[in-house]
């Protein structure tokens, strides 16, 4: 391992061979890790009961004899915030990866209807089949959502439609799809509907360990999957026609990249529904950090997303017990005045 | 000339539209009750009660929410030079409907500063649409498609504020959620009986702009060298749009669909001339919502289905029409 300036003078981390990291992205994660870390401790210790400092330390240096409320936060609080973390940067990848291959800061999985494709498909068992096992949920919403991706490479013209068709044809399936959730919110019981609307809404109450355990291997496969397929992404961002004449069988490859783009919003969907926004906050924030692009831009998008998440869950239960503002919601309030910073910073920047 | 028999041709669509609305239902009352009941009411009469307070009504709403919400397309696509702009895509319909929510459940102001709320939701609404199209740098786009997506993303994220809102009061929810949804009810007539003077305000400003308007959709570097005043113009323009859909989505909520595709129907017969395409527009618009109604009135009886739910789905499907007609067929030659 050693550093040295590569040719377009960057420092660049040389790893075992062909392996390396430019310096700058390295730094970058490094920093977003003990933001990361930072936040999970301060979550920890805010809520109804407060812990203090050396609480946490106690629970995390691994001592046996801890107290109720100690117990208490490593159970309840714990999942919460892993949960948070795994699911907004999944949506954040996923973002990453569609907008990457879209060409476009815009694109979003709930722009493309794939949020909503798995919303569709969950509610619709809710409904009918109320005891369907928790464990398959996310197969479900899978379904859904690659329904959707294929209706839309199907509709936008198999292998001739340009990218910017399937975004468009996105949109338009989002909202036939979002009108039959709203059928569904009319017309289901008042108790459901409140319950659909609830999770419609985001929220991460359900999070406990075996809810982690569920979400763990459609998380791992996904991000095999995009770490895999990174290295694509940076010749898709050339356009389709180059990616073409350098040699990248599109039909193909862009199947696998919708597919994993499917697959994270999905797995998160069914966590702790879809988070608003974030798919497109957290890849334009990871922009604004860094040039980075293909698998550093995908990685530094999720920590973001992840941490945007927690802090968004902080706020949720740092407010008092009467408010039950949903993780959505909290989300919104956080992140959008951040995107709007970043967006007037990176105006700033390029026009003065 | 020739425009005036199409016109007249439309009027009397609408005009038959109308009275098939009030014609049709889960009675059908005969014509001759109705004009009875228009004209010689008679409140013992159960008919004409129905006719009056409850057919006529939904009727008139349906038409003023269809010709604001066609005008507004119709002045919006020609703006945009977007085939796919409308006051529901580019972030009108939502934001005034998460103005109407938040104005109602957080500060619980009454009827009438609601109708004000949704103007300044609706202008905020597509401001925020112009904002996010310019923060992420596309708004140098030629087409507008930009604007499109961003429009599209503002609507996603009010609504879902909006829907968010009402879970923190179950009793109200149960009010709004209908008016959410789009839906076109007789009780909201008292709405219309107060706004109805905004949505003819914007109709004669965008009449009396229709010539610089046109002159606009040729480019603006040639209606700026026919000395138009481009600024105040398409500032003036999308004012009047936005109040008009505003008071619209105050009366009845967020419907789509109308906006998007009415335009799309009327071009072909009236060209881009606007002075004989707004009229067109607004009629057409007040007539496809006349025939939406009847439609989710008696079709799934004897269930109601909401008019904005079912505008919704055809709109989607209509929406992908579009796309396919103006985006995939350039793609193909693009790329062979």
């Amino acid at each position: 391992m050693r550093l040295e300036k590569s040719l377009d003078q960057y420092y660049v981390l040389q790893i075992a061979g062909t392996v390396s990291i430019r310096l700058s992205y390295l730094i970058t994660f490094l920093i977003l890790s003990v933001i990361m870390i930072g936040g999970s401790l301060l979550s920890l210790q805010i809520g109804e009961i407060t812990l203090s400092g050396r609480d946490i330390w106690q629970m995390i240096s691994g001592q046996h004899d801890l107290s109720d409320s100690q117990v208490f936060a490593l159970e309840t609080r714990l999942p919460r915030i892993i949960l948070g973390f795994l699911c907004g940067g999944a949506v954040a990848m996923s973002g990453a990866i569609l907008q990457s291959l879209v060409r476009n800061p815009l694109a979003d999985p709930g722009l493309f209807g794939f949020s909503q494709g798995s919303m569709v498909v969950i509610m619709l068992l809710i409904v009918w089949i109320p005891d369907f096992p928790g464990y398959l949920l996310p197969a479900a919403a899978l379904l859904g959502g690659c329904l959707v991706a294929l209706f839309i490479l199907w509709f936008s013209g198999g292998r001739q439609g340009n990218m910017l068709a399937l975004l468009l044809i996105g949109i338009a399936t989002e909202t036939c799809l979002s009108s039959i959730n709203a059928v569904l919110i009319l017309y289901a019981p008042d108790h459901l509907s409140y319950a659909i609307s609830r999770w419609m809404a985001g929220s991460l109450f359900g999070a406990d360990w075996q809810a982690i355990l569920y979400f763990l291997p459609w998380m791992g496969a996904s991000l095999f999957l995009a770490l895999w397929l990174g290295p694509k992404l940076r010749i898709y961002e050339l356009g389709e026609e180059l990616a073409m004449a350098l040699g990248e069988s599109v039909p193909t490859s862009r199947r696998l990249i919708l597919l994993s783009a499917v697959l994270m919003s999905s797995a998160a969907v069914t966590a702790i529904g879809p988070l608003m926004f974030l798919g497109i906050i957290g890849p334009n924030l990871a922009r604004f950090l860094t040039a980075a692009n293909g698998r550093a831009f995908l990685v530094l998008s999720a920590m973001i997303g992840g941490i945007l998440v927690i802090g968004a869950d902080m706020l949720t239960r740092s407010l008092s017990a009467d408010i039950a503002l949903p993780v959505g919601l909290s989300l919104i309030l956080i992140g959008v005045p951040i995107f709007i910073l970043v967006c007037r910073l990176r105006h700033l920047r390029y026009d003065g | 000339m020739q425009f005036h028999f199409k016109l007249f041709g439309l009027f009397c669509g609408l005009v038959s539209v109308f009275f098939a609305n009030l014609l049709i239902g889960a009675t059908a009352i005969d014509l001759s009750t109705i004009v009875a009941a228009l004209f010689a009411f008679d409140a013992d009469i159960y008919d004409h009660y129905i006719v009056v307070y409850q057919r006529l009504p939904r009727a008139l709403i349906a038409v003023y929410m269809g010709s604001m919400m066609a005008v507004g397309g119709h002045v919006m696509q020609t703006l945009t030079r977007n085939p796919l702009a409308s006051p529901a895509s580019l972030g009108i319909n939502a934001g005034a409907t998460l103005s109407v929510i938040i104005c109602a459940f957080l500060f619980q102001l009454d009827q009438q500063a609601l109708g004000i709320a949704a103007l300044i939701g609706a202008a905020l609404g597509f401001l925020s649409c112009l904002f996010i199209a310019r923060a992420t740098g596309g708004d140098q786009h030629p087409s507008g498609l930009s604007f499109i997506l961003s429009g599209t993303l503002t609507s996603m994220l009010f609504i879902g504020i909006a829907h968010t809102l009402l879970l923190s009061d179950p009793v109200k929810r149960e009010d709004y959620l209908d008016w959410v949804m789009g839906n076109i009810n007789h009780v909201y007539i008292e709405r219309l009986d107060s706004v109805w003077w905004v949505g003819l305000g914007a109709g004669i400003i965008l009449l009396i702009l229709a010539r610089p308007l046109t002159l606009l959709a040729l480019g603006r570097e040639k209606a700026a060298s026919a000395g138009v005043p481009i600024h105040i113009v398409t500032w003036t323009a999308l004012t009047a749009v936005m109040v008009g859909a505003g008071s619209a989505v105050a009366i009845c909520g967020p419907i789509g669909f109308v906006g998007l595709v009415v335009p799309h129907m009327i071009r072909p017969f009236f060209g881009i001339h606007l002075w004989a395409a707004l009229p067109a527009s607004a009629m057409a618009g007040g007539s496809v919502i006349l025939i939406a109604d009847i439609i989710s009135r008696t079709v799934f009886t004897p269930y109601i289905l909401h008019t904005g739910i079912m505008m919704d789905l055809v709109g989607g499907l209509c929406f992908a029409i579009i796309v396919r007609k103006y985006y995939l067929k350039q793609g193909r030659q693009q790329l062979s």
